[in-house]
């Protein structure tokens, strides 16, 4: 690799999101600078980094949000940069503002850019203004019968949003009038606990859409261009668990249109660094701008895949004022690929979050195949943190053959000691409505009886039982005990 | 003999005999077991009437979790003592349905509240849900006080019985 674009980066962020980005600094020759919560202490990315700095404050996820002691860590560490992961502190653009005063480098866009598709409804002018489709909306400014009128006049289902929102947050589907206010009241009054913001805004609803982003990189100052697009449409609760790219079965001319908007907006913007653009696209053709998301995603592994491209060291050389280091016509994607988010939740339970201990854990390897995690055993999940323990990532040379590669690895991954998604992701891509691409944000819903547990034979269940009985201590006593009589005639073992 | 629950169901395995062979008897249907030594990496393997089976375990606190063929469970070993105990609560507690944060609590220590009467709100996966009295009652504990952190079937709150008259 070329010099190092910086001398020392801290990374303001936690748990595989951490490690991955260490793991490139590693890469370019930079020291890595790990903050972390007391509870987080004997973490992967605090053993990993070649320095690292508690956060002290009230909670494990307040201190990761504390800007004032994270940027005084990494003055005091003498780190030059700060990469800031995704969630937390990644799209604040007070707290980007803060690292660029004190003399930091931001490793993202900047303040203004990220406040802007930070706010649902300057993102949507914005878009609109650059000739990016939007959903047509209403938004709502206190005067509840002028809302209802305008919303009636583009009619139900509509989508009621905050409007700084984001990742599914905040967001409910109203079909008709008579939901209309207490929707918008139970809406307002949760993006102001959520985001401290109570503005919200009706949007036509797409029924069973696909979620379409595409991945864009710019110079900041006005050059941009695409990494082609992810589809991740397997979601619940609004948040994705299967992603991939390219996506499957989209018409070349969408695909292109979607890419050039992107990259439009991203050019218009002055984009600096990786963001994403997402989209709605619905069975008619018709797609609509969703939002932008300023940094680099959880998902970004399946465009790294299919690129080549190792998107955490883009961002480092972007940060460091080297440009744009390719052209659009460089960026090739080759094959396919998968990720499946393994989450501590209970899909026979409505993907209700779990907690407890990892008891068990058993990585399955392979050249085509990422498994990107801050997990070890003895590791205690707790309800603190978002329940993503870790993404499993595998790519092939088309699309059968990632989903082939990707049920191989679920089938080998072992996540032991507290309920996780592990099988049922097996069953969602294993689906023939997964194989055969007929996807939508609604899969899981649309499909939940086929992707429910199949019951177990007998057979099966003897073998649980009988595994489980000859794992329980007291029991094994007594299978191994030492019958009297054989035990009067002593060496009766051999 | 041990009970123990899988998917929602009680079984018993019983040991019939050790020797030449160890048979269990999984409700009342005898199996003959060999267990075979670990092939290393977590791998175990037993052999049932004749099949091998290769699997994983972890004995957690309350749950043995095995992964055979692809699935995963969590087979809980069911201590007849704890059983009686659970009995007398039964129908009193309110449960969290689901690790969260509580946001509100509702009624206090002594409060008489009806079947359906809003006692704690919770958040979990930023969403917020209200738990109810399940059957009319007073309020006899509140474990959890607003900003406290609960797991899945905590106890949240405790009703007791409305006392009518002497």
């Amino acid at each position: 690799m070329t010099r190092p674009p910086f001398a020392r980066v801290l990374v303001a962020n936690r748990g595989e999101i951490a490690v991955r980005v260490m793991r490139t600094l590693q890469l370019r020759g930079v020291s890595a600078v790990a903050v972390y919560h007391r509870a987080d202490a004997g973490s992967p990315h605090v053993a990993m980094a070649d320095q690292a700095v508690e956060l002290v404050g009230s909670g494990p996820v307040a201190a990761y949000l504390d800007s004032a002691q994270i940027i005084a860590a990494a003055l005091a560490t003498g780190a030059e940069a700060i990469h800031p992961g995704y969630g937390f502190l990644s799209e604040n653009a007070a707290f980007a503002q803060s690292v660029a005063d004190a003399g930091l480098t931001f490793i993202g866009p900047d303040a203004a850019t990220i406040a802007l598709m930070g706010d649902k409804l300057s993102a949507r002018a914005f878009a609109q203004a650059h000739g990016v489709p939007v959903a047509p909306s209403v938004a709502f400014d206190g005067d509840f019968a002028a809302f209802e009128t305008a919303v009636a006049a583009v009619g139900y289902p509509m989508l009621i949003k905050a409007a700084a929102g984001g990742g599914g947050k905040g967001m409910s589907i109203v079909r008709e009038a008579a939901a209309l206010r207490e929707t918008v009241r139970v809406a307002a009054s949760e993006a102001t606990r959520y985001f401290g913001d109570g503005r919200v805004y009706a949007e036509v609803l797409v029924e069973q859409p696909r979620h379409i982003e595409v991945q864009v990189v710019g110079d900041g100052a006005g050059a941009a261009l695409h990494l082609f697009e992810r589809e991740c449409s397997v979601q619940r609760r609004f948040q994705k668990i299967v992603e991939e790219a390219p996506a499957a079965n989209l018409a070349e001319d969408l695909r292109a249109a979607m890419c050039a908007d992107a990259v439009r907006l991203a050019s218009a913007s002055r984009y600096r660094n990786v963001g994403t653009v997402e989209f709605i696209l619905g069975a008619d053709g018709r797609y609509f701008f969703l939002e932008m998301n300023t940094r680099l995603q959880v998902e970004h592994p399946v465009t790294e895949m299919i690129t080549g491209l190792d998107l955490v060291s883009l961002q480092l050389d972007i940060a460091a004022g080297a440009g744009l280091p390719f052209g659009q016509a460089d960026v090739v994607a080759t094959g396919h690929a998968i990720e499946c988010r393994i989450c501590a939740e209970a899909p026979d339970r409505g993907f209700v979050p779990a907690t407890g201990a990892i008891r068990h854990l058993t990585v399955p390897r392979a050249p085509w195949l990422r498994f990107e995690s801050a997990l070890r055993e003895g590791q205690a999940v707790t309800a603190d943190f978002d329940p993503m323990l870790a993404k499993l990532v595998v790519h092939g040379a088309t699309r059968a053959q990632a989903i082939d590669r990707a049920g191989a690895a679920l089938a080998d991954l072992a996540v032991l000691g507290l309920d996780t998604n592990v099988d049922s992701l097996a069953r969602v891509i294993a689906h023939p409505a997964f194989t055969g691409g007929a996807l939508h944000t609604g899969f899981l819903t649309e499909h939940a009886d086929a992707l429910a547990a199949p019951a177990m034979d007998d057979a099966a269940q003897a073998a649980f039982l009988i595994a489980a009985a000859l794992g329980n201590h007291d029991f094994r006593q007594l299978v191994d005990a030492v019958p009297e009589p054989y035990a009067s005639l002593g060496g009766w073992r051999n | 003999m041990i009970r123990l629950m899988i998917g929602g169901s009680e079984h018993a395995v019983e040991i019939i005999a050790r020797r030449p062979q160890l048979v269990l008897s999984v409700d009342g249907q005898h199996h003959v077991v060999e267990v075979i030594a670990g092939a290393g990496d977590g791998i175990q393997t037993l052999r049932i009437d004749g099949q091998t089976m290769a699997f994983r375990r972890a004995v957690a606190d309350d749950a043995v979790w095995l992964r055979i063929a692809g699935r995963t469970e969590a087979v809980t070993p069911i201590d007849p003592f704890a059983r009686e105990q659970d009995k007398g609560a039964g129908g009193d507690d309110v449960r969290a349905p689901m690790p969260g944060l509580v946001v509100d609590v509702h009624g206090a220590v002594g409060a008489a509240v009806a079947r359906g009467a809003a006692l704690i709100t919770i958040e979990s996966m930023k969403l917020q849900t209200v738990l109810c009295a399940p059957r009319d009652g007073v309020i006899a504990a509140v474990t959890r006080q607003p900003g406290d952190l609960f797991a899945r079937d905590d106890v949240l709150v405790r009703l007791e019985p409305v006392v009518v008259g002497e």
